[in-house]
């Protein structure tokens, strides 16, 4: 009797403390602005499985400990059931453990305990003694101490085989698990291990899409995040949800330059704004100014992230929030005025994009005579360098039979602007553009800039814009399959002696090549595997970096980084880091498959004296078809 | 009459005066040309040796250190006195300080930036870029002479200036010009000090990228920077590896230049740097590469091995 | 400080050139307009004069309906009001009637200091500011790259030819012309743009006096295009062709 007596004062005290600290948080939720959204259920569904259950995520990029996590993971979920009778117990409701079931539940649960204790001490092992750079400098006290508690859980269970209840070993275990589990709920609020709350919330919530913002409303005066009162309800969960693993950090192209850029830091530093209490304080007093500068809106940081956060919609909104007040940088400035007056980031004439279409022979779109639009983008226009690849692709499309035309005019898609968080000139230029491809009516649209692809294939579509657009690799994956290769004198009898029949083509010895995965061909469109098609059916022999496929390293171009060379600023270059990467492989050669990715590597070569060749995708296979189809 | 008010400093006569008499000559009819200012009496002798009909002397002390108040009102009585149909004056940054008061003053039109006079049955028209250059206007003026008119720098040659067979007689023109009644005050003028390398004001710039393979190499940029008069620059990679120092950047991370010639030695032609000088006003680039970007946009090019080329460059230069 | 500036609406840079059916002025309806360039660091410059010295910014302009466009960008990057001097006929106005029209609505406002570009994108005759000048009986100075309010005048840095410069001090009420590139332009920010909205534009009427002083009788397009000459031949050969070109052709050496 006094025993469950007690045990009701201990349990309300604890689960008082657990409900008073999360009720806190639920609050600051609450408070938020909402920006929950449950569109596009099935993926959303899939998804849970796939990462949450299945942790697929959580093991992909760190397989070892990944798998540990899940053995916890599951064996948490499995041990349920069994943590809910044994309250029940306690407290005196109801006592199921006498059951024949709760006793084969018992020995079903005892592989799922072997699994967690061998889980949590690999995992207590990693962090304490192997530090892996992801988990902070220094060793956090409350993960050993929870880590110690999950192993005492499991000790206490099955030593529940080995002692008798009705001994005083047997009973004191018993209110050792009973206590430790108290003691675990009370401490898992305001600590990273909210996550076994928030978590599968978060990832639930998290959007379908990678960095995913919602437009600006102007009719609402709405302009970006300015103060902790704007940060919405989805970013006040995910700031809550973070378990402090470091994925997003040892991902951040920014953080592998020594940049001071941390994504990590930034959700920490948004949770311990949140808890604050102020909520008038200025988002560019908790992360330091520079540092929202650093981005380039890669999103390695969000698509590592095993428990959904999103981070680019709280990095982008700040931004505009300070673009809003004036305070972007200074080379922001010349861009935003090389985009307002000149509709192009350069700041140059629409004489030369003229100069262009012109001298390769291009027709203006029309949609009863031309299969495709070729969208030229502002590389395409004005980017001498960059339009040798579009000659090649024009070539690859000729030689195909394909017809296409592209637009009298183009202005930028405003990519950069948005990126850098400047709405309303992306929304200027998205609006201007958007007339004038609904008045050229293309069915497909191709482009060589991953970036294009995203802006027009995605933002476009919150102005009711939907068309098919896609990157030219992946077209001319389609129509290029079945060609043959460019060859000797193999495919003509007579200029073999004797007339006798060649037997083969003569191919061309393998290329060895390196592919630099552009961040917002992989990891925005997923578009990984057209580009290695094409590479190997024309003939390279493909060496992988160490960063690739939909997990890029970022080549720095991205979030107006293109423009910013700030040779003051601690650290090296993005580009300079990527290229070493890439080098790395011992190709010789870097394909490349966005002008931006070519821009900044090349520099990179320029700037490290190597004599690495890079060529554009486009051009790689245009010189490798077949001379006899063309 | 065609009166041509020519310009000088402190007795240094503008070469730009050259270049209006020679446009006057190809309107016809008589010229007289003005000097005006403290001591005049230097430039219009070398004035002098022009076929025109007569130099007339302003002199007045208030007329020097320039200043638009004095400007307008000893021309505006000296013009009066003269009783010229057309004025013809370079198009300098002085007449541009002045010219459209005195010309609002005496309620007459001005037409600026003219590069070309058609001699017709009927009225002079005057020829002049629009539009950045993208269109030309031929202009006439409306209302009474005399008009004013103004001429583009380099537009018409010095050496077409048709030289009398005696000198021209010169005389002095009695301007009275009340000293109390200019408003502004000029400081002595100054040239910029060059401490800081400011390749925005360069009137000529020699750039050098990745083709001049070594810092050593730099000397063949810089001799050939020294003999047209230009300012040296560079590409970000020699700026990165130190053989230049950063102020001599030119590109989107670095300085934006205008100057009115762009020599670019080994420069590929990378989209940065393009941004950086797109705004020269011709370009000549000199690489090995036939293909490199910079060729696109340069007015003059040859495609070849700079180490033979500049020095080539420097010989004929020197000898013309 | 009582700043006004007076900015032009002009096609933009990469307006491709069409003409009227009369051939002497421009198509309009195929142009893009933007502020002038000048102009815009003008109105850069009145700002960074109002916030180290207080006062207010106006910005003038004379044009059709459409020039409100400028008006409002001119507005959004904090200018305080607006004066619009509305005529159809000040779209191809000459630079005499332009500053009648402006020194009419301009005069009674009393502006301690009036700003405009050095010229105009468009028709680029680099008068209205000093004929302005002169219209309101005041002193100026023209292709200013810097400028320092001192007591009851300022104090300007004058460009001149060759990379030579030179102060000028003069009283107020004064005028200025302002060369391009003389400081770094601020974009119009969200705020500013919102804010735009309800700051008051006046509007004015042309007066039918000042007549103008110059007609184009013909506009075309010019006979030689921007294309590469590639030099070839021996190095030498090559060399001296440029440096003949360079001084013939291009005259810059």
């Amino acid at each position: 009797m006094i025993e469950t007596l007690a045990f009701w004062i201990l349990f309300l005290a604890f689960v008082g403390a657990f409900t008073a600290q999360v009720a806190r948080r639920i609050q600051i939720i609450r408070a938020a602005p909402d920006t929950l959204s449950l569109d596009n259920l099935p993926f959303r569904v899939k998804r849970f499985l796939v990462d949450v259950v299945m942790q697929r995520r959580t093991i992909a990029e760190r397989p070892a400990a990944g798998l540990m996590h899940a053995f916890v993971f599951w064996g948490f979920v499995a041990f349920g059931g069994y943590t809910s009778i044994e309250f029940l117990r306690g407290l005196g409701i109801v006592d199921l453990t006498g059951t024949g079931w709760f006793a084969g539940y018992r020995i079903v649960l005892v592989p799922f305990a072997v699994a967690v204790l061998v889980g949590i001490v690999f995992l207590l092992i990693r962090r304490a003694f192997i530090r892996p750079v992801g988990l902070g400098s220094k060793v956090s006290l409350e993960s050993i101490v929870i880590g110690l508690f999950i192993a005492a859980l499991m000790v206490t269970f099955l030593l529940t085989f080995q002692l008798d209840e009705g001994t005083v070993p047997g009973h004191a275990n018993w209110w050792v698990h009973m206590l430790v589990i108290l003691a675990f709920l009370a401490l898992i609020p305001a600590s990273k291990h909210f996550h076994l709350v928030l978590s599968p919330i978060t990832v639930f919530l998290k959007s379908p899409e990678l960095g995913n913002l919602p437009n600006l409303d102007f009719e609402k005066e709405q302009v970006g995040l300015e103060a902790v009162k704007d940060l919405g309800s989805k970013m006040a969960l995910d700031a809550f949800t973070c378990v402090e693993c470091g994925r997003c950090q040892v991902n951040c192209p920014a953080w592998g330059a020594g940049k001071a850029l941390n994504p990590k830091a930034i959700i920490l530093q948004t949770q311990e704004a949140l808890l604050g209490g102020d909520r008038e304080t200025r988002l560019g007093t908790i992360y330091s100014n520079e540092v929202l500068w650093q981005c380039t809106t890669c999103g390695a940081c969000e698509n590592q992230c095993p428990v959904g956060i999103e981070h680019l919609p709280i990095l982008i909104g700040a931004r505009r929030g300070l673009v809003s007040n004036g305070e972007a940088p200074g080379y922001l400035g010349a861009m935003y005025n090389n985009l307002e007056r000149r509709s192009n980031i350069w700041g140059l004439g629409y004489d030369q994009r003229m100069k262009f279409v012109q001298s390769a022979a291009l027709e203006t779109f029309d949609p009863v005579k031309h299969d495709v639009l070729v969208w030229l983008g502002c590389a395409g226009a004005f980017d001498a360098d960059f339009q040798k690849s579009l000659r090649s692709l024009f070539q690859i499309l000729r030689g195909r039979g394909v017809r296409f035309g592209v637009l009298a005019k183009e202005k930028c898609t405003g990519d950069p602007a948005k990126r850098t968080g400047n709405e309303y000139m992306f929304q200027e230029l998205a609006t201007a553009n958007i007339e004038d491809l609904r008045a050229a009516g293309p069915r497909k649209i191709l482009t060589s800039c991953p970036h294009c692809v995203k802006t027009i294939g995605r933002d476009y579509r919150k102005f009711g814009y939907d068309v098919d657009i896609v990157h030219t690799s992946v077209y001319v994956e389609a129509v290029t399959r079945g060609v043959p290769l460019t060859s000797g004198a193999a495919t003509s009898t007579a200029s073999v002696p004797g007339g006798a029949a060649a037997t083969a083509p003569t191919h061309h010895p393998r290329e060895i090549v390196t592919f630099h995965d552009p961040c917002y061909l992989g990891r925005y469109g997923g578009t990984v595997d057209e580009p290695r098609a094409l590479l190997s059916r024309f003939g390279a022999d493909i060496r992988e970096p160490e960063r690739n496929r939909e997990n890029p390293y970022c080549c720095g171009a991205g979030g107006g980084l293109l423009f910013a060379d700030k040779e003051e600023e601690p650290g090296s270059r993005i580009s300079d880091v990527r290229f070493k990467q890439l080098r790395a492989t011992g190709a010789n050669t870097v394909v490349t498959a966005c002008p931006f990715c070519s821009i900044m590597l090349k520099g990179a070569q320029a700037s490290g004296q190597a004599e690495t060749q890079f060529v554009d995708l486009m051009t790689f296979v245009s010189s490798r078809l077949h001379t006899g189809d063309l | 009459m065609i009166l041509v008010i020519a310009e000088q400093r402190e007795g240094k006569l503008n070469r730009a005066s050259w270049e209006t008499i020679a446009a006057a000559q190809t309107m016809g009819g008589d010229i007289v040309v003005l000097v005006a200012g403290a001591s005049p009496t230097g430039p219009a002798a070398d004035l002098a040796a022009a076929r025109v009909k007569e130099i007339v002397t302003v002199e007045h002390a208030a007329l020097e250190p320039y200043t638009p108040d004095a400007f307008v009102a000893g021309l505006q009585n000296a013009i009066t006195q003269l009783s010229p149909t057309y004025i013809l004056l370079p198009h300098t940054y002085q007449t541009r300080d002045f010219a459209p008061k005195l010309a609002a003053r005496m309620d007459r039109s001005l037409i600026t930036d003219v590069t070309l006079v058609k001699i017709g049955s009927s009225e002079p028209v005057f020829v002049r870029p629009m539009f950045q250059g993208k269109l030309t206007a031929d202009v006439v003026p409306v209302g009474e002479a005399p008009h004013f008119i103004t001429f583009q720098i380099g537009a018409f040659g010095v050496d077409a200036v048709a030289k009398g067979s005696a000198a021209a007689p010169v005389r002095a023109l009695s301007v009275p010009v009340d000293a109390s009644a200019i408003r502004e005050k000029p400081e002595a003028p100054f040239q910029q000090a060059k401490q800081a390398v400011d390749l925005s004001q360069a009137e000529r710039i020699v750039s050098v990228g990745r083709g001049i393979k070594e810092q050593a190499n730099i000397q063949v940029a810089e001799r050939l920077a020294e003999a047209i008069g230009a300012e040296i620059a560079a590409s970000r990679p020699i700026c990165d590896a130190g053989w230049l120092p950063m102020e001599r950047q030119v590109g989107s991370s670095g300085q934006t230049v205008a100057p009115k010639l762009y020599l670019a030695l080994g420069i590929s032609g990378a989209i940065q740097h393009l941004v950086g000088m797109k705004g020269a006003g011709t370009i000549v680039a000199i690489n090995k590469d036939p293909d490199a970007p910079i060729f696109e946009v340069a007015d003059y090019g040859i495609v070849g091995d700079l180490f033979e080329v500049v020095p080539a460059i420097i010989e004929a230069v020197k000898a013309s | 400080m009582k700043i006004a500036v007076c900015i032009k609406q002009v096609p933009t840079r990469e307006w491709q050139p069409r003409l009227d059916d009369s051939r002497t002025w421009i198509r309009e309806a195929d142009a893009g307009f933007e502020m002038n360039e000048p102009d815009a660091y003008a109105l850069e410059e009145a700002l960074r004069l109002k916030e180290k010295h207080g006062g207010e910014v106006v910005v003038c302009s004379a044009g059709p309906a459409r020039v409100a466009q400028v008006i409002r960008e001119a507005l959004a990057r904090g200018a305080d009001r607006a004066i619009h001097v509305e005529d159809d006929a000040l779209a191809s106005a000459d630079a005499f009637v332009t500053a009648g029209a402006l020194s009419a609505a301009m005069r009674d406002d009393g502006f301690d200091l009036t700003l405009t570009g050095l010229q105009s994108d468009d028709q680029g005759f680099a008068q209205v500011g000093v004929i302005l000048a002169e219209q309101l009986g005041l002193p100026h100075a023209t292709i200013i790259m810097e400028v320092q309010a001192a007591g009851s005048g300022v104090r300007v840095k004058r460009e001149l030819e060759g990379g030579w410069f030179q102060w000028v001090t003069m009283p107020l009420p004064a005028v200025l012309t302002i060369q391009s590139g003389i400081n770094q332009l601020r974009y119009a920010t969200l705020k500013g743009i919102m804010a735009a909205k309800r700051k008051e534009i006046r509007k004015a009427s042309m007066s039918a006096t000042a007549s103008c002083r110059q007609k184009i009788v013909a506009l075309y397009t010019p006979e030689k295009s921007k294309k590469t000459q590639i030099l070839g031949g021996s190095p030498a050969e090559a060399a001296r062709e440029l440096v003949r070109k360079l001084r013939d052709e291009a005259r810059v050496l």
